[in-house]
C-alpha cells in the first residue's frame, strides 16, 4: 500500500530535523534566531498598512517650466484622464495620468491672489474658482477662455456677488453650485442659465455654518458633500427643492485615524469618501457614514510622504492623484 | 567605478596599514591551534578587519565625479549702461540657458543656471534651479538694488557662495568692466583656483556726448556781509569733429539750501564748448548758518547728454554766528512746544523748529546747529500707515554723529511720548544718552506685553518684511516685557509659538529671540481662529500692565469667531491689524473689524517699507508703563547745586510726572535733579541728568516743559532761565581766540585739507596738533593726519570713493594759555559717484577676467555680440554650459558603513577561532544531490534513519562517558606509568595536538566499577610524581 503524503512529509521533516541536529551547535542557533527574524520581518510587511505603500508614480518638482511646479494648489481630470493643475504661479498645466505634461495657460489676472479651486462642468469645460477675483472662469480644455460663462466677479453679500471663491460643482440637472469663505462662508445655487436659486450657510461653527468650504462634490442623489475645512468636518446637503436641508455632518479634529485636519479637498467614489487633509498631510478613505477605512501619506519629503496636500483627483483606473503641494510635486498611489 | 571612487579626509591615519605584518607574525603564531585552512582564514578575516578600522580612522569617503555645470550669469545693471542694454541682458540669459542647458547629465539631473544682478552691491535674482531661467519680463530684484556704482567683486563673491557643491562651476560676467568699487581681479583669481571658470560678455560703450557738473567752488575764507565768488565747473566731453564743433547749449542754475529753505541764486544760459568752462556767480552771505550750493545744468536738446546723473554738483560751507537750535517736536502736536521756543528766544537763542514728518536727511543739514532738542518725541508717530512718520536708523545714526564727532548737543525734553515711552528703547541715540530708556528694576512694575501674529501674505517678499518687522518691534521693548510671534507652522501644521513659553519676558533672550525671527518662516493659515485664541490665552494670563495683538496678514485666512473677539473685547486687550496685499475688501473687511471690534488700529499697508515702522508705534503702546504719574504729585530735588545748569536756581516747582529712565553706571553721569518718587529705585527717579559723549554733551530732562505735568514750571520765574542754562550747557563751544581759513577740495578720488591758521593779532599760529574726525556719507568714520608744510599752514588728505558730502571736525588743539580752540567744521561734496564719469567700457578688466584659466579646466571665453540691439546670434554660438571645468567631486561618508563592515567581520573571525566548522554534510548531501540527479539507487530513508539513529546512540555513549570521566568521585589512585614532568607537561599543551600516550589498561566495570582516569587526574598524578623526584634532583644540580 502506497503511504500516504502526510506520512511522507512527516518523513522528511524529522529526516531533516536529524541532519539538522549533525550541524554545530552555534549553526543551529543561527538558524534558528535567523528564521525567527525572517519571519517577523514577514509578518511586519505583512501588516503594513496602507500609508506605508509607495507611491507608483511622483511627477514633478519646483520650478516654473513646464512640468514643474510651485505650490500646486487645486487639480480637476477629465474624462480623458488629463490632470489639469493649477500653481501658485497662476498656470494651469495639463498632464496625461501618466505625469506626461501636455499644454498649459495662465489665469487673466493674478496679481490680488491665484486660483484654488477647478472642477469640470458636464459641457467639459474647465471651471477655475479664480478666488482673489471673486468670480469662476470658464475654460475649453485646450485653455480658451470663454468669457460669456464666467460666473461673479463683484465682491459681496448679495445673489450673485461672491467672496473668497474656492470651488464649482454641477449637479445632473444642470445646476450649480459655488462655494465662498470669508465673512460670509456660503453655498450658492445656480440653474444652468446662471439665474441664483438659493444660498445657504454662514460664518460659524454650528452645523449648517461653515468655516471655508474648501471643496465641494455631487453624490448620485445630487445632494452636495462640502468639506468643511476649518471646521474639520464633511456636511452633506440635500438642495434640490427651495432650502438646503442638511442630511449628514461628521468629522472631528484630530490627528488620529478616523479624525480630521484642514480637509481641503473631498471626493466621492463609489461607497466610499475620500478627503485630502492638509493639516495631517494624509488622504484618508471613509465610508460615507463616516467611517475611516484606509489612510495614506504621512508629513516628510521622502516618497509616499506629503507636505499640506491641497487636492486630489481619482483617474479611470482608480488610482488617486494627491497635490503634494509644499513639496511641489504630484504623487500616484492606490487606495 | 559606477563614477564613484574612495578618498580618505584623513590619510595620515594609512600609516598604520604598516601594523600589518606584526598582526600576521603574532596571530599566525597564537592560531597554530585552528589548522591550516582555518588559520588562514581567521588570519585574513582579522586583516580585513584592521584594514577597515584604519579606513575608518581615516574617514574614508565615497566620491562621486559630476559633469553637471551650474553657471552664475552676473547682469551689470550699474547706470553706466544704457537702459536698453541693461534690459537686454535678461533676455540673452533666457536665450542661452533654453538652448544650450542640458536637462539631463549622466542621469543625474540637469544643469542650474542662476541669475544675479550688481550695481554698488550684489543680490540674487534667480537661485541655481535644475530648470530654465523664467521671469515676468523684468528684474525683481532690480528695486532694492542701487545702480551708482559697479562692484564686480560683490557679484563673484555672491556666486562663489552660491554654488551649490556636487556640480562644476561657471560664471558669465556680462558688464562695461567699469568697475569703481571692489577688486574684481583678486576675488576672479581666488575663484580659479577653486576650479570656477569665467566668461564674460562685454557691453562696449558708444562715443557719445556727455556733460557734467565737476564742482562748485566756494571760496575758503567766505565771511558773513563780504560778496564771495562761487564758480561752477562743466566739462563737456563731446568730440569736436570736422562738421560738429561739439558745442552744447543749455542753463545752469544756481540754489542754496539753508535748512530746509531752498533758495534760487541764478539761472544762466551757458554755451559749452568741448572740455572745461567755469561759470562765477557773486553772492553774499547775510545769516551764519550751513550753507549748501548746487548748480545743475539741463541741456536744450536733450539727446546731446547722456546721463543726468552727473548734471549736478553740490558744495557746502558754514558761517558760525550765535547758537543756532533745532527743536524737533512731534507732527501730530504742532506747536505744542511754543512756550519753550519762545523762552529759548528771549535768552537770545535762534531756535529753528522742525516737525518730526519733516526730517534732516543728511549730517550736513544739522551742521548749522549748536544744540539739537528732542521735545516729548516718540520715534515713530502717524495714524494710517501712509503718513505714518519715524526716524530711520540712518537718521538717529546722524543726531548721534553730530554729537559725537561735531561737538553738537542734544537736549531729549520729556513727555509721555518720549524715552521708552516714545520707542527710543535699543537705539543709537539711547547709547548717546546718560540714562537708559528701560527698566531693569524687578520692583518697577512697567511692564507691557505684546503678541504678534504672523500669516504669510503673497506679497513679494512677505517673509523678510515679517522677519524685520519683527525685529523692530521687539527692539523697542524692554527686558522686563513680554514678547510672543505667533505663525503658522508648515512643519508641525498648526498655530505655534516661535519659541518655547509663547508669551515669554524677554530678560536676556532678546538676541535668541531675534536669531529665532531670522529663521522663521510664517506659513500659510487656513483661519484665524486657533491662533487669536492661543494668543488670547497667553495674554488673558499674563500679569502686564498693557497688553497689545498685532496681526499683520493679507486677509485670507477664514475669520476667527465673533466669540473670540468678543474675549478680547472684555479683557480691554486691543488687536491691531495691519492689512499686507488684502485682496480686495474681502480680505481688508474682516480686518478692519478685528481692529475696531478690540479698540485696536487698522492699517492699510501698500509700501513694505511702512511696516516696521507701523510696529514701533504699535509696539510703543505696550512700553507705555514706564510713564510714571504718582498721585499727588512729586517735587523734584536738586541733588547737584554745583551744576552749570542750575546756576542761581534755588528751588524748583512741583511736578506731575516724569518718564522713568535707567541712570548709566558711569562716573561721567551727572544728576542735577531726582525725584522722590517712586523711593524704592532712585536708579529710576531722574528727573535731569547730563553727561559728555564723544565731542559734544547731552542732557535729559525726563518730565516735559510744561504742557502736561508741569503746569506750575510755566509759571515760574526761573523757566526761561532752566532751559536756557540746560541749552546752552550742552551746545557746540564757539571759537573766539583764532582765524582758521580752512580750504577742502576734491580731486582724483582723494580729498585735501588745507588749514591756514593765524591768532587774532594775524600771527601765524605754528606747531598746532591737529585732530580731525569725521564722518562719510554712509556715515563712516572718517580720520586722517593734518601735518604742518609752512608758517600757520596746515595740509592733509583722505580717499573719497563715495559720492555724497564729507563733514570734518577740526580740533585745533590748544593755545599758548593751554585752552582749548574749539573745532571747526569744513566739508566737501563729492557730486556723484564715479559711476557717472564713465564713458568707455573697460574691456582690459574683462578679458584678464575671461584669460584666467581656472584650476583643472580651460580659461574663459569672451562672448562678442550687441546687445543693445538685442542681436543674439553670434552670442549664442558660444555655449556656456560646455563641459571645459573639472568634475565636481561630492563626498558622502563610507566610514560607518566600512565600521560595520569591520564589526560584522570581526564577530566572523570570533566565529571561526571559536566554532569548529563539520563540512562533511556538506558533501553527503550534494552526493545525495548527484545521486538524485544521475536516477541512481538510493540507500532507503529507513536504512539510512538506522544508520543515523545508531550514530546517534554511539554519540550519547562517548558523551556519557566523558561526563561520568569529569565526575570526581572518591576513588582510589590507579596505578599509571612512570613518567617525567616534561612528558607530562607535553601532555598538557598539547591540546588537540599530538596524540596522548596510550592509556595504561583498566578493568572494565560496570556503572559502579572503578572509571576510566582522566586527563586532569592524570596529569596531577605527573605532577605529584615529579615532585616526588625533585628533592633529588636538588641533590645532583649538574
Amino acid at each position: 500500500m502506497e503511504r500516504g503524503a502526510t506520512a511522507q512529509c512527516e518523513d522528511r521533516f524529522y529526516e531533516f530535523q536529524d541532519a539538522f541536529m549533525l550541524v554545530p551547535r552555534q549553526i543551529q542557533s543561527l538558524v534558528v534566531h535567523s528564521s525567527v527574524l525572517l519571519l517577523l520581518l514577514a509578518c511586519g510587511c505583512l501588516s503594513r498598512s496602507p500609508s506605508d505603500q509607495p507611491p507608483e508614480l511622483i511627477y514633478g518638482s519646483r520650478g516654473q517650466s513646464d512640468g514643474k511646479f510651485f505650490k500646486p494648489r487645486a487639480v480637476a481630470i477629465d474624462k480623458e484622464d488629463h490632470l489639469y493643475i493649477v500653481d501658485m504661479t497662476a498656470r494651469i498645466q495639463v498632464f496625461d495620468r501618466d505625469g506626461k505634461f501636455l499644454r498649459s495657460w495662465q489665469t487673466p489676472d493674478s496679481t490680488n491672489g491665484r486660483p484654488s479651486g477647478l472642477a469640470f462642468d458636464r459641457q467639459g469645460n474647465l471651471r477655475v474658482a479664480d478666488t482673489h477675483y471673486f468670480q469662476v472662469l470658464a475654460y475649453t480644455p485646450q485653455g480658451e477662455l470663454l468669457e460669456k460663462l464666467t460666473v461673479g466677479g463683484t465682491c459681496g453679500f448679495k445673489p450673485g456677488e461672491f467672496q473668497f471663491v474656492t470651488d464649482f460643482v454641477e449637479d445632473s440637472q444642470g445646476n450649480f453650485y459655488i462655494s465662498q469663505y470669508g465673512e460670509f462662508d456660503r453655498i450658492q445655487k445656480f440653474d444652468k442659465n446662471g439665474k441664483f436659486l438659493l444660498d445657504w450657510g454662514a460664518h460659524g461653527k454650528e452645523p449648517g455654518e461653515f468655516l471655508r468650504p474648501q471643496k465641494m462634490d455631487i453624490d448620485e442623489h445630487d445632494c452636495v458633500w462640502i468639506a468643511d475645512a476649518a471646521n474639520h468636518r464633511v456636511q452633506v446637503f440635500d438642495a434640490r427643492g427651495k432650502q438646503a436641508k442638511l442630511i449628514k455632518i461628521w468629522g472631528e479634529e484630530g490627528h488620529d485615524i478616523g479624525q480630521l485636519r484642514y480637509p481641503y479637498d473631498i471626493l466621492l467614489e463609489g461607497e466610499f469618501v475620500y478627503l485630502c487633509e492638509f493639516g495631517n498631510h494624509r488622504v484618508q478613505k471613509f465610508t460615507r457614514d463616516g467611517q475611516s477605512v484606509a489612510w495614506w501619506g504621512r508629513n516628510g519629503r521622502k516618497e509616499g510622504e506629503l507636505d499640506q496636500p491641497w487636492g486630489m483627483v481619482r483617474d479611470s483606473r482608480g488610482r488617486v492623484h494627491v497635490l503634494d503641494s509644499y513639496n511641489h510635486r504630484v504623487q500616484r498611489f492606490r487606495l | 567605478m559606477y563614477g564613484y571612487q574612495i578618498a580618505f579626509n584623513q590619510p595620515s591615519y594609512l600609516l598604520l596599514l604598516f601594523l600589518l605584518p606584526l598582526l600576521w607574525l603574532f596571530s599566525y603564531r597564537s592560531l597554530s591551534g585552528l589548522g591550516p585552512v582555518r588559520r588562514i582564514f581567521a588570519l585574513g578575516l582579522r586583516t580585513l578587519v584592521l584594514v577597515l578600522m584604519i579606513c575608518c580612522l581615516a574617514e574614508v569617503q565615497w566620491q562621486r565625479a559630476s559633469d553637471r555645470l551650474t553657471v552664475f550669469y552676473l547682469l551689470d545693471q550699474s547706470e553706466s549702461i544704457p537702459r536698453p542694454t541693461r534690459e537686454a541682458m535678461l533676455n540673452y540669459v533666457m536665450e542661452e540657458v533654453r538652448l544650450h542647458r542640458r536637462t539631463s547629465v549622466d542621469g543625474q539631473g540637469g544643469d542650474r543656471p542662476g541669475v544675479i544682478i550688481f550695481g554698488r552691491e550684489a543680490l540674487i535674482e534667480s537661485p541655481p534651479f535644475d530648470d530654465e531661467i523664467r521671469t515676468i519680463g523684468k528684474l525683481d530684484s532690480l528695486i532694492d538694488l542701487r545702480t551708482d556704482a559697479t562692484n564686480i567683486g560683490a557679484a563673484l563673491k555672491q556666486a562663489q557662495a552660491s554654488f551649490p557643491e556636487d556640480t562644476a562651476k561657471r560664471i558669465v560676467i556680462i558688464s562695461d568692466g567699469n568697475e569703481n568699487l571692489g577688486d574684481a581681479q583678486t576675488i576672479a583669481r581666488s575663484l580659479v583656483e577653486q576650479g570656477i571658470g569665467i566668461d564674460v560678455v562685454p557691453i562696449r560703450l558708444d562715443s557719445r556726448s556727455e556733460i557734467a557738473v565737476e564742482a562748485v567752488r566756494i571760496p575758503a575764507d567766505i565771511r558773513r556781509g563780504t560778496p564771495s565768488e562761487l564758480r561752477v565747473i562743466v566739462n563737456n566731453y563731446k568730440e569736436p569733429t570736422a562738421t560738429d564743433s561739439g558745442t552744447v547749449t543749455g542753463r545752469v542754475r544756481l540754489t542754496m539750501k539753508q535748512g530746509q529753505q531752498e533758495q534760487l541764486l541764478a539761472e544762466v544760459p551757458a554755451t559749452l564748448p568741448p572740455g572745461k568752462t567755469v561759470l562765477p556767480f557773486q553772492h553774499t552771505i547775510e545769516a551764519p548758518s550751513s550753507y549748501t550750493f548746487r548748480a545743475d545744468f539741463v541741456p536744450d536738446v536733450a539727446a546731446e547728454d547722456f546721463m543726468q546723473q552727473n548734471n549736478s554738483a553740490t558744495a557746502f560751507t558754514h558761517v558760525r554766528g550765535k547758537g543756532r537750535v533745532l527743536l524737533i517736536e512731534d507732527w501730530e502736536h504742532p506747536g505744542e512746544f511754543n512756550r519753550l521756543v519762545d523762552a529759548l528766544g528771549k535768552q537770545n537763542l535762534e531756535v529753528e523748529v522742525m516737525q518730526s514728518n519733516r526730517l534732516y536727511a543728511s549730517l550736513a543739514e544739522l551742521q548749522g546747529y549748536d544744540c539739537v532738542v528732542l521735545a516729548n518725541l516718540p520715534r515713530a508717530s502717524g495714524g494710517a500707515a501712509d503718513d505714518a512718520a519715524s526716524f530711520s536708523d540712518e537718521q538717529v545714526s546722524m543726531l548721534v554723529r553730530n554729537t559725537e564727532q561735531m561737538g553738537c548737543g542734544i537736549v531729549m525734553v520729556g513727555g509721555d511720548r518720549s524715552f521708552g515711552a516714545g520707542g527710543w528703547s535699543n537705539t543709537e541715540l539711547e547709547k548717546a544718552m546718560p540714562v537708559d530708556f528701560q527698566i531693569r528694576n524687578d520692583k518697577v512694575k512697567a511692564v507691557g506685553a505684546l503678541v504678534m501674529m504672523m500669516h504669510a501674505s503673497e506679497l513679494a517678499q512677505g517673509n523678510y518684511w515679517q522677519k524685520v518687522i519683527g525685529e523692530e518691534a521687539l527692539k523697542v521693548l524692554s527686558p522686563a516685557d513680554y514678547c510672543g510671534v505667533i505663525h503658522w507652522d508648515d512643519f508641525t501644521s498648526k498655530d505655534d509659538w516661535l519659541w518655547k513659553g509663547g508669551l515669554t519676558r524677554i530678560g536676556n533672550q532678546q538676541k535668541s529671540m531675534l536669531a529665532a525671527m531670522q529663521r522663521m518662516q510664517p506659513g500659510d493659515m487656513p483661519d484665524f481662529d486657533p491662533a487669536m485664541r492661543k494668543t488670547y490665552t497667553a495674554l488673558f494670563n499674563n500679569p502686564a500692565a498693557v497688553k497689545l495683538a498685532i496681526v499683520i496678514s493679507d486677509g485670507d485666512p477664514s475669520p476667527p469667531d465673533p466669540k473670540t473677539i468678543r474675549l478680547f473685547s472684555a479683557a480691554k486687550i486691543p488687536i491691531t491689524t495691519v492689512a499686507v496685499g488684502t485682496h480686495g475688501p474681502a480680505g481688508s473687511t474682516p480686518l478692519q473689524q478685528i481692529a475696531s471690534s478690540t479698540g485696536g488700529k487698522y492699517y492699510v499697508v501698500t509700501n513694505a517699507k511702512a511696516l516696521p515702522r507701523i510696529f514701533q508705534i504699535e509696539a510703543r503702546k505696550v512700553a507705555k508703563p514706564l510713564v510714571f504719574e504718582p498721585e499727588g504729585g512729586l517735587q523734584p530735588q536738586i541733588v547737584d547745586r554745583s551744576h552749570e545748569i542750575l546756576n542761581s536756581i534755588d528751588s524748583l516747582p512741583a511736578s506731575r510726572g516724569f518718564v522713568m529712565t535707567t541712570l548709566k553706571e558711569n562716573p561721567l553721569v551727572e544728576v542735577a535733579i531726582q525725584s522722590p518718587k517712586p523711593a524704592n529705585s532712585p536708579e529710576n527717579s531722574t528727573y535731569l541728568a547730563t553727561w559728555t559723549y564723544g565731542a559734544g554733551r547731552t542732557a535729559v530732562f525726563t518730565s516735559d516743559a510744561g504742557n502736561k505735568w508741569n503746569d506750575e514750571w510755566m509759571k515760574w520765574d526761573g523757566y526761561e532761565k532752566f532751559f536756557s542754562q540746560m541749552v546752552r550747557w550742552a551746545m557746540r563751544p564757539v571759537n573766539q581766540e583764532g582765524k582758521f581759513l580752512v580750504a577742502s577740495e576734491y580731486k582724483d578720488g582723494r580729498v585735501r585739507v588745507v588749514i591756514n591758521a593765524r591768532d587774532k593779532e594775524d600771527e601765524y599760529l605754528d606747531n598746532l596738533n591737529f585732530n580731525v574726525v569725521g564722518s562719510g556719507p554712509e556715515l563712516e568714520t572718517i580720520r586722517f593726519p593734518i601735518k604742518q608744510e609752512g608758517p600757520g599752514r596746515y595740509v592733509g588728505d583722505f580717499p573719497a570713493d563715495e559720492a555724497g558730502s564729507y563733514l570734518l571736525a577740526i580740533s585745533p588743539g590748544r593755545d599758548a594759555e593751554g585752552n582749548d580752540y574749539a573745532p571747526i567744521l569744513s566739508g566737501v561734496t563729492v557730486p556723484y559717484s564715479s559711476e557717472y564719469r564713465e564713458r568707455e567700457s573697460n574691456q582690459a578688466l574683462l578679458l584678464t577676467l575671461a584669460s584666467l584659466q581656472p584650476k583643472g579646466g580651460e580659461a574663459g571665453q569672451v562672448i562678442e555680440g550687441d546687445l543693445a540691439n538685442n542681436s543674439l546670434e553670434e552670442m549664442l554660438k558660444i555655449d556656456t554650459f560646455r563641459p571645459t571645468l573639472p568634475k565636481a567631486i561630492s563626498s558622502h561618508d563610507a566610514w560607518p558603513v566600512f565600521l560595520l563592515i569591520a564589526a560584522g567581520l570581526f564577530f566572523g573571525d570570533v566565529l571561526v577561532r571559536r566554532v569548529q566548522m563539520h563540512v562533511a554534510w556538506i558533501g553527503t548531501g550534494l552526493a545525495h544531490l548527484w545521486n538524485r540527479m544521475r536516477g541512481r539507487e538510493e540507500v532507503s530513508a529507513d536504512t539510512r534513519m538506522d544508520r543515523l539513529r545508531s550514530l546517534k546512540a554511539k554519540v550519547g555513549e562517548e558523551l556519557d562517558t566523558r561526563r561520568a570521566a569529569t565526575r570526581f568521585d572518591p576513588q582510589a589512585d590507579a596505578d599509571v606509568p612512570q613518567r617525567s614532568l616534561d612528558e607530562a607537561l607535553a601532555d598538557a599543551g598539547a591540546e588537540g595536538g599530538a596524540a596522548p600516550p596510550p592509556r595504561p589498561t583498566t578493568q572494565q566495570s560496570g556503572p559502579h566499577g572503578p572509571e576510566e582516569n582522566t586527563y586532569t587526574e592524570r596529569l596531577l598524578a605527573a605532577k605529584k610524581k615529579a615532585k616526588k623526584d625533585l628533592p633529588k634532583s636538588d641533590d645532583n644540580p649538574t
